[in-house]
């Protein structure tokens, strides 16, 4: 899977969990750039990213990623295994 | 030497502290601040209590150790639960066990209403119990995720764990952010130090002269509400809101800024909470430490356990994608809610007024949006007016408020009796009679009171856009010198102090 394929994947993801057809991600997007993205939805998204990629953020990870870019990092490192 | 940062002998130590901090060799600072610490600990209590900080320090510096010295899964959890369990169930222990044994006789009572079940116990808690748990279990949960790297000294780690400013009533610290400047040179920094004593003084004002008038209106009605009914009670909770707020915040002032004079940034605690629009974003603002940890550390593993996920899936094929989530995540905020009151001490009036309660406002919030929504199109009111933000802010202070006549009543009963007295009974006469200035401000003491309040008020404005301090330094020399000895002497001359030159101790201390 590209970098680019992960982000449009991604922007379904985003589209679906938030409910607006709207939202496109890029390297940059962090939780300040979407109005619903806090705390409770974060989980929620990320559940949703590990269902629609078939891996697993650790923790760590979780609580760490500062933006979509280092998510999109996460996954390609992780499918690449 | 009381353990209360306002106290005259504390600030002798601590100009002590500091003095020598700048002439000792900068590889040795932090050497000096964890004797300084153990020195605090011992001057003001029982000596035998520091144990317990560095106890929880060494179980930290151990379990990290057995953590990076194997790649066994199996180990490291081990390594991790019991290290957890040493330090929560010395917590429990300490804090919450006469929580147990108080319910489980309350509810005997009913069956026997003579005698207690069980006897509760007397323990001599250490200072600052709920605070370096908190601090140092995150750290151990951050170096088993591979987030933060494990400390390999144990002299340094329990200087972190046991650093003195912090110890008291936070924040809250988060190692794998703010650890590692604690072992670092710091060479004298004439901007920091000053920056950092003007903040200290920013506290004194707060809690000296605000929260310590505030008490004496609070303490009069709290402690006597079926004599001061109706008005009074949201008087005097109104007056605990700014108390509680200015003595928390003051302390953090105090703590961050002395910090600040060390060159050791810690993190905030608030922001100006009270200007919040709704109870999510009031606990974002309100201290912020205690809501970071607990989403870090209690909130995010509990929805990813298996258990949450699977009752999710099974929530959402029941309800619907929309509601199943939601239904889920109020679960999960339920047991938050029931820990974060439960933290703040082992009663019920916590358990409700900092806790639960904070939790039914946040669901029933989520579940009427939509309706509001409707309403206030249907009313042509633009959600987005400055009218419609000043309600929420009002309506958010009000809220709180609730939680604040828990927070302070001396049971949840009571608190329950005092919103029935407050709601049942219309006295607003005496608001015209002059029956509050015999509630324990007269006249002259009101004036100030209120003064003060509107200073708070006007720097809090000021925050919205930017650091004050920072504003203040770009003044010319006359100007900056005047504000700051105002404010000082200010404090000097008007700050309550009790016997013995120190003030009531940190609300927070408690905790």
């Amino acid at each position: 899977m590209t970098r680019e394929e992960v982000f449009e994947t991604l922007n379904g993801v985003f589209q679906d969990v938030f409910d607006d057809e709207s939202i496109t991600v890029n390297e940059a997007t962090t939780a300040e750039d979407i109005d619903d993205w806090d705390s409770l939805e974060h989980i929620n998204l990320i559940a949703a990213v590990e269902q629609e990629f078939g891996m697993k953020f650790s923790m760590g990870q979780v609580v760490t990623m500062k933006n979509v870019g280092e998510m999109a990092d996460i996954i390609i490192s992780q499918i690449k295994e | 030497m009381p353990a209360n940062f306002t106290s005259f002998y504390f600030l002798c130590f601590y100009a002590c502290i500091l003095i020598i901090y700048y002439l000792i060799p900068q590889k040795t600072q932090w050497v000096f601040l964890l004797m300084a610490s153990a020195a605090f600990y011992l001057l003001t209590g029982n000596g035998w209590l520091i144990l317990y900080p560095a106890v929880a320090s060494l179980t930290a510096y151990i379990s990290m150790r057995v953590m990076t010295g194997t790649e066994d899964k199996k180990k490291r959890s081990l390594a991790l639960l019991l290290s957890a369990a040493l330090l929560i169930g010395a917590l429990i222990v300490l804090k919450y066990i006469n929580f147990g044994i108080n319910t489980v006789n309350a509810v005997a009572s009913l069956w026997h209403p003579s005698g207690d079940l069980l006897k509760g116990f007397h323990f001599l808690v250490p200072l600052g119990i709920s605070f370096y748990t908190f601090s140092i279990l995150g750290y151990v949960v951050d170096v088993y995720n591979g987030i933060a790297a494990p400390q390999k000294n144990f002299f340094k780690m329990a200087a972190y764990g046991m650093y003195f400013p912090s110890i008291l009533s936070g924040p809250i610290l988060k190692y794998r952010e703010d650890g590692e400047q604690f072992f670092v040179p710091h060479p004298f920094d004439y901007r920091q130090v000053t920056f950092g004593l003007q903040r200290m003084v920013w506290g004194f004002f707060k809690t000296l002269v605000i929260s310590e008038r505030m008490n004496l209106v609070v303490n009069t009605v709290y402690d006597n509400y079926m004599q001061y009914p109706g008005i009074y009670i949201w008087i005097a909770t109104v007056c605990y809101a700014f108390q509680l707020y200015t003595n928390f915040s003051g302390s953090m002032d105090i703590v961050l800024g002395m910090s600040q004079t060390f060159g050791i940034r810690l993190p905030e605690n608030f922001e100006t909470p009270f200007f919040s629009k709704n109870i999510s974003e009031y606990w974002r603002r309100w201290h912020i430490t205690l809501g970071v940890w607990m989403k870090e550390y209690v909130f995010y593993p509990l929805l990813r356990t298996e258990a949450f996920g699977s009752l999710g899936k099974k929530l959402r094929k029941r309800f619907g994608k929309k509601r199943g989530k939601q239904l889920t995540t109020f679960l999960a905020m339920f047991l938050l809610w029931f820990t974060v009151g439960i933290w703040h001490g082992g009663e019920w009036k916590f358990v409700i007024g900092s806790g639960l309660l904070h939790w039914f406002y946040i669901v029933s919030g989520e579940l009427l949006a939509p309706l509001y929504g409707k309403m206030m199109e249907k009313l042509h009111i633009n959600p987005k007016s400055r009218w419609v933000d000043g309600f929420r802010i009002l309506r958010t202070f009000f809220l709180a408020n609730i939680g604040f006549v828990f927070f302070r009543a001396p049971s949840a009963p009571d608190a329950f009796r005092m919103l029935k007295e407050g709601i049942s009974i219309w006295n607003l006469g005496v608001l015209f009679d002059g029956s509050l200035l015999a509630l324990g401000l007269d006249a002259i003491e009101a004036v100030i009171a209120i003064v003060s309040l509107l200073i708070l008020l006007t720097v809090s404005i000021l925050q919205q856009k930017g650091s004050v301090r920072e504003r203040i330094e770009k003044k010319k020399l006359p100007v900056r010198f005047l504000i700051w000895y105002a404010l000082l002497f200010y404090t000097i001359l008007l700050g309550h102090y009790g016997p013995d030159y120190s003030a009531a101790e940190f609300i927070y201390q408690g905790f």
